[in-house]
């Protein structure tokens, strides 16, 4: 016989098997439930999201335009808001989105950090976890796996029918890759009709421009859980031929299972943050308001000859000239301390994505919100572009105070600007990045998790050869 | 002692034991013959209310079984065919543990280890695990609980399977001195030679009712048990 | 013959029995061995976090002393006439110390048994620096933590309780009474004069001890030590919310070996025990609890937040109009050092920030609907969650510890309440001086507000966690019932 018509012989029969003692119904049925309730919960919130910051976005920009005259430094005051867009896979994956707000205040003067988030407004059960496609997969996805495996090799072996099997003179490795192949199509069967139902449901939340971006999305993020979910199809495999008995293989997988999708992500979290400890509030605030003292005290000083700012000494001729120093002066300092803080950050994910080899939830669960669009770098990328929009706007108004104001002499705050200055300011323009884009920032994490598979490969194999027939 | 009327068990359309009459009292040494599934096993199971009965009463020294499951457990004393203890604890451990649940108050080491005596355990035996202990052995242990509990009645089942001949007759003279002392026996058995020894009275079950019945070592010793047996077996 | 045979030392008999089968062998020990591990790792991890807080909080809290004190001898000064003011850090001048300049923090201090259930700690701040802006701007609730990490989720005790604790539960009890089945000592047993549910008692209490020992004695042990080695605050209340928090996992721990028995009742296999208990651990504390959050959000939404966003600007928008003469006068003290001087007890505010006064007050009225809603529907989701909390015994053990920890919604709620209140009376002492330009004297100086956090009455604590409780032990009894239902018709054979 064929080699591949062998594969699909043993396949076949053991695709079947399962089938017909209903582990595949109850067990699938209650995980494919779940799938679509998470799915239309996050369709329901990403598309009321999106609607809402749509039209929240384009009424601020409105809103600044018909401000009346007044000092630019007053409209800079009153600032504008920038949106962060609900990406259109965040109804797969949320991400860190419900922990992290999503309203900038751009406000002159400081750079201002994103305000509430939903998991404020939500009850204390939110850190039992975000019913989200991605949450199940990742928590739920390994248990199915064991629930249909545990017992491919051991269950054999028990009843005497593995002994029958290798006396025929089939070589393990292809038993291995038949019960690997049934395993992956029992998880086929279950998964490729939510993800076609995901496919559809996110093409259609995402806008005009962006659907192939997030379709894209979408497929390399489905391909990250099929690598995913093949782990443990292999490592399930393996342990079962490893396995004496039945109930030692599910003891044995239920106990790695729990050890890696409930303890070891809070484990590594703790972790994460000994060896890279980032500032509390106050420290953070202390050692930015110390430096951007220092910086500001030195400007003055070599300007104005006075660190008193805005005091006796400084007339209000030069106040425009003054602003845009002092704030100009201060960018560097809250680029340094906020990429300080959040590059922190990112080592302390870049810890948990490098122990994704051994623990692979932590790999996958970094990789589905990068491709989602709701993971760290997306958004630090939209509040660099929000703070860019913010000094663009106050650098507008201190130049029009300078060109305007400053040559009053001293009457600075009755210099009124025009409603032509308002509309200098473009509006807050942001596009989430491609899918190029998130997928060059998760390589490592899809690295990891390729090479996982590699290894849960080699283990199933090792265990398949070396395991004893009776 | 033991009593059964009209004693009757069904499985759904099953009838497993159908109007079964019995009067064992102190003394007798009652033998239950009948192939596997006649219904032997379902009457001890009956008598120590490990299933309830679908019709008729089954009593234990006049006490209802049923009506009263854990008081009629301090007047019998059962014997598996298959006894199992705990393996991680020696032969003496469970003794003690097991003699303490049948007695309600603990027994001294002193009398743990006559008891384990009588049986014909050595000392040496009694501190061993009991997982190293031949089927016969933790018999024996279990006879020592028997005996510990001395109730006035003993219900058995196939005591004898896998026993080697010694080891056999050695238990029938248990049985004896037992009965000498005014205990009820009821035992049920395969070994028809161990029968025809032992027995005081013979019931013969098929498909869950009595067919026949010998009274007397007379009419036992002048029975062709064999024949008797495999008569009805046949028919 | 006796018609009831006396069970009590029969009782004893079993659970000596079990203790030395325990003993004999290598699963328990294991299992005790694993569990006090996972609790001494959390609770130190909880510890070290508690404690990190609480030093960064002290370090608050001197920093506002330390600028008080400068503040003070600054104003002193001034009125000796030996320092210059500054425009804009004066304290002398009233809008200058009721805004950032002179703004104090509110501060929670952690609770007692804070260290065992982190909770909301690290979502919800506990300091704001409260001033005379309108609370929508400093009430911004953001502490910076790694959101990762909020996703991840904390390893403190509560969560090896939660968690974990069924799953030893489990292990050790899953074949309670299906070992003595299929072993054939079932049959031995029960042809004693023993009760069933004394057995089951007697192996219940057994186990029960090995995993409640380290459950709840250990965390008593090393919160006492910690208290009196100075690591963790002290309080009154201490010893009776420990107290709660015992009988809060003794009944959460119930609830599993009722599950455990209920499940033994059935007569399967050890086999099928396992599975059903672990197919019941799942959709109790996995999906349970996630499905209970997104019911309660969903029945209550909380108002937008971008709304509450789009508002506060078009508030402080039409606010700013209002006063748009008064922005665009210009500053006085230019060259004209002499004029941030008090004279006579008076002392002139300059029209852009008697401006900012008034717009802030205008924007903190006008707002105040909208986050009157937040705070409605906040306490809407807590009682939603109260009622049918009880879905879940996981949620349900998780919301009373992080409760008792003084780490959960209602008590960050209160300190919330506090803090508004705080704020009105910053309003109300402030205003008036500013409004009548009175300068300030350091008696007056002394007079200015300060938080004074009061603690949830002991009486509130203790019902809530007396309700936790109920709703633990209900569920627990009905699995007892069934049980004893099911034991009635028990097969032994």
């Amino acid at each position: 016989m064929k080699a591949s018509m062998l594969l699909n012989w043993i396949a076949r029969r053991e695709f079947l098997e399962r089938l017909r003692d209903g582990r595949l119904y109850w067990a699938g049925g209650l995980v494919v439930m779940l799938l679509f309730t998470a799915l239309a919960v996050g369709w329901a919130h990403q598309q009321g999201a999106h609607a809402e910051q749509v039209a929240a976005q384009a009424m601020d920009y409105r809103d600044w335009l018909h401000q009346d005259k007044r000092h630019p430094h007053d409209a800079a005051h009153q600032g504008m808001h920038a949106f962060k867009p609900e990406p259109p896979l965040s109804m797969v994956d949320s991400g860190i989105n419900p922990f992290i707000g999503s309203t900038v205040w751009l406000q002159a003067h400081r750079q201002s950090e994103v305000k509430f988030n939903a998991a404020q407004d939500a009850t204390g059960l939110q850190r039992f976890g975000n019913l989200s496609v991605g949450w199940i997969l990742q928590v739920l996805g390994p248990l199915l796996v064991i629930v249909l495996g545990f017992n491919a090799f051991a269950g054999e072996r028990e009843q005497g029918i593995l002994r029958q099997t290798l006396s025929l003179g089939v070589s393990p490795l292809r038993l291995l890759a038949g019960k690997a192949l049934a395993l992956a199509a029992s998880l086929a069967v279950l998964l490729v009709p939510a993800a076609i139902v995901a496919a559809i449901a996110v093409a259609a939340g995402a806008e005009q421009g962006g659907r192939i971006d997030a379709l894209l999305r979408l497929a390399a993020w489905a391909l990250g859980y099929a690598v995913y979910l093949g782990i443990f199809v292999f490592l399930v495999l393996g342990v079962s031929a490893m396995s004496a008995t039945s109930r030692t293989a599910i003891t044995v997988l239920l106990a790695l299972w729990i050890g890696q999708a409930v303890m070891a992500p809070r484990v590594l979290s703790e972790l994460s943050r000994t060896w890279f400890p980032s500032p509390t509030r106050l420290e953070f605030n202390q050692q930015l308001g110390a430096e951007l003292k220092a910086v500001s005290d030195k400007v003055w000083q070599e300007n104005f000859g006075t660190t008193e700012r805005w005091g006796r000494d400084v007339p209000l001729s030069k106040w425009g000239i003054a602003l845009r120093l002092d704030d100009q002066a201060s960018y560097p300092v809250y680029d340094r301390h906020y990429g300080r803080l959040w590059d922190t950050w990112e080592q302390q994910q870049t810890v948990q994505e490098w122990s994704g080899l051994v623990l692979p939830i932590l790999a996958i669960r970094s990789f589905s919100m990068g491709m989602a669009g709701t993971d760290f770098s997306h958004h630090r990328r939209f509040t660099t572009a929000a703070e860019l929009h913010r000094r663009n706007i106050q650098d507008l108004m201190s130049k029009d105070l300078v060109v305007h104001a400053d040559p009053l002499g001293d009457r600075h705050f009755s210099y009124q600007a025009t409603p032509d200055l308002w509309a200098t300011v473009p509006p807050f323009d942001y596009h989430s990045p491609g899918a190029g884009w998130a997928l060059r920032h998760q390589a490592r994490s899809l690295a990891v998790l390729c090479a996982g598979l590699l290894l849960a490969v080699a283990f199933a194999a090792f265990a398949t050869v070396r395991q004893r027939a009776l | 002692m033991l009593r059964a009327i009209g004693l009757t068990k069904q499985y759904g359309t099953h009838t497993a034991l159908d109007r079964l009459d019995l009067d064992i009292r102190g003394g007798d040494i009652y033998c239950l013959l009948g192939a596997n599934g006649a219904g032997k096993t379902t009457t001890i199971n009956l008598f120590l209310n490990f299933i309830a009965p679908t019709g008729g009463t089954v009593e234990i020294n006049g006490v209802d079984v049923t009506r009263h499951p854990v008081a009629t457990k301090q007047d019998v004393a059962y014997i598996p065919e298959q006894v199992t203890l705990y393996g991680t604890l020696s032969g003496l451990e469970n003794l003690r543990f097991f003699a303490g649940l049948a007695l309600g108050h603990e027994l001294p080491r002193s009398r743990l280890l006559e008891l384990m005596t009588e049986v014909g355990l050595d000392h040496a035996a009694a501190d061993k695990r009991v997982s190293a202990y031949s089927k016969g052995m933790r018999q024996k242990v279990w006879i020592a609980v028997a005996i510990a509990k001395a109730a006035k009645a003993l219900l058995l089942d196939e005591p004898t399977s896998g026993l080697d001949p010694h080891a056999a007759a050695e238990f029938s003279d248990l049985l004896r001195r037992a009965a000498d002392t005014g205990v009820a026996v009821l035992t049920t058995t395969h070994d028809l030679f161990h029968a025809q020894q032992t027995a005081t009275r013979v019931g013969i079950m098929k498909r869950g009712r009595l067919v026949e019945s010998l009274d007397g070592e007379a009419q036992i010793a002048n029975t062709d048990l064999q024949s008797l047996y495999l008569q009805h077996m046949r028919a | 013959m006796s018609i009831h045979p006396p069970q009590g030392r029969r009782l004893l008999a079993v659970m000596r029995q079990e203790i030395r089968l325990m003993l004999a062998e290598r699963g328990p020990w294991v299992v005790g061995a694993l569990f006090l591990l996972l609790v001494a790792y959390a609770l130190g991890n909880g510890l070290m976090q508690t404690a990190k807080r609480d030093r960064a909080q002290a370090a608050v809290a001197q920093a506002d002393r330390d600028t008080r004190a400068g503040q003070r001898v600054q104003l002193e000064a001034i009125l000796a006439g030996t320092a210059q003011p500054t425009p804009f850090e004066n304290p002398a001048d009233p809008s200058r110390m009721a805004s950032g300049y002179g703004g104090q923090h509110a501060l929670l201090p952690t609770a007692p048994l804070g260290p065992v259930a982190l909770g909301q700690s690290d979502l919800f701040p506990s300091q704001y620096k409260v001033t005379n802006q309108s609370r929508v701007v400093f009430m911004n609730p953001s502490d910076i933590e790694n959101p990762w990490h909020l996703l991840s989720g904390h390893f403190d005790l509560a969560f090896v309780i939660v968690y974990l604790l069924p799953l030893l539960i489990f292990a050790l009890s899953y074949n309670l009474l299906s070992a003595e089945r299929e072993n054939g000592t079932l049959r031995l047993l029960l042809s004693q004069p023993l009760r069933l549910r004394t057995l089951l008692a007697g192996k219940l209490t057994v186990r029960a001890a090995v995993l409640l020992g380290p459950a709840v004695l250990l965390p008593v042990a090393v919160l006492w030590i910690a208290r009196h080695a100075g690591f963790a605050g002290a309080s009154s209340a201490m010893g009776s919310a420990t107290l709660w928090w015992a009988l809060l996992v003794g009944a959460y721990a119930l609830f599993w070996f009722a599950l455990v028995v209920a499940v033994n009742a059935f007569g399967a296999s050890s086999a099928t025990n396992a599975m059903v208990l672990v197919i019941a651990w799942v959709m109790l504390v996995l999906v349970a609890p996630v499905l209970l959050n997104l019911a309660v959000t969903r029945a209550a939404p909380a108002p937008s937040r971008t709304e509450l966003a789009t508002q506060q600007r078009v508030v402080t928008a039409e606010a700013m109009k209002r006063y748009q003469d008064l922005l665009g006068t210009e500053y006085q003290h230019v060259g004209h050092g002499a004029i941030l001087m008090p004279r006579n007890g008076k002392i002139e505010i300059a029209g852009r920030a008697l401006a900012n006064y008034k717009i802030e007050r205008e924007v903190d009225e006008a707002i105040r609907p909208a986050l009157d809603r937040f705070d409605a529907q906040q306490a809407r989701q807590q009682q939603l969650l109260g009622r049918f909390g009880a879905v879940s015994p996981a949620a349900v053990a998780y919301e009373g510890m992080t409760a008792l920890a003084g780490n959960g919604v209602r008590r960050h709620a209160r300190f919330e309440a506090q803090t508004v209140a705080y704020h009105e009376a910053w309003k109300a002492f402030f205003f008036p001086r500013i409004d009548a330009r009175d300068a300030f004297t350091p008696a007056e100086f002394d007079r200015i507000p300060a938080f004074a956090w009061q603690e949830e009455p002991a009486g509130l604590m203790r019902g809530q966690a007396a309700l936790a409780v109920l709703q633990l032990l209900v569920p627990s009894l009905l699995l007892f019932g069934l049980a004893a239902l099911r034991l009635r018709r028990f097969s032994v054979a």
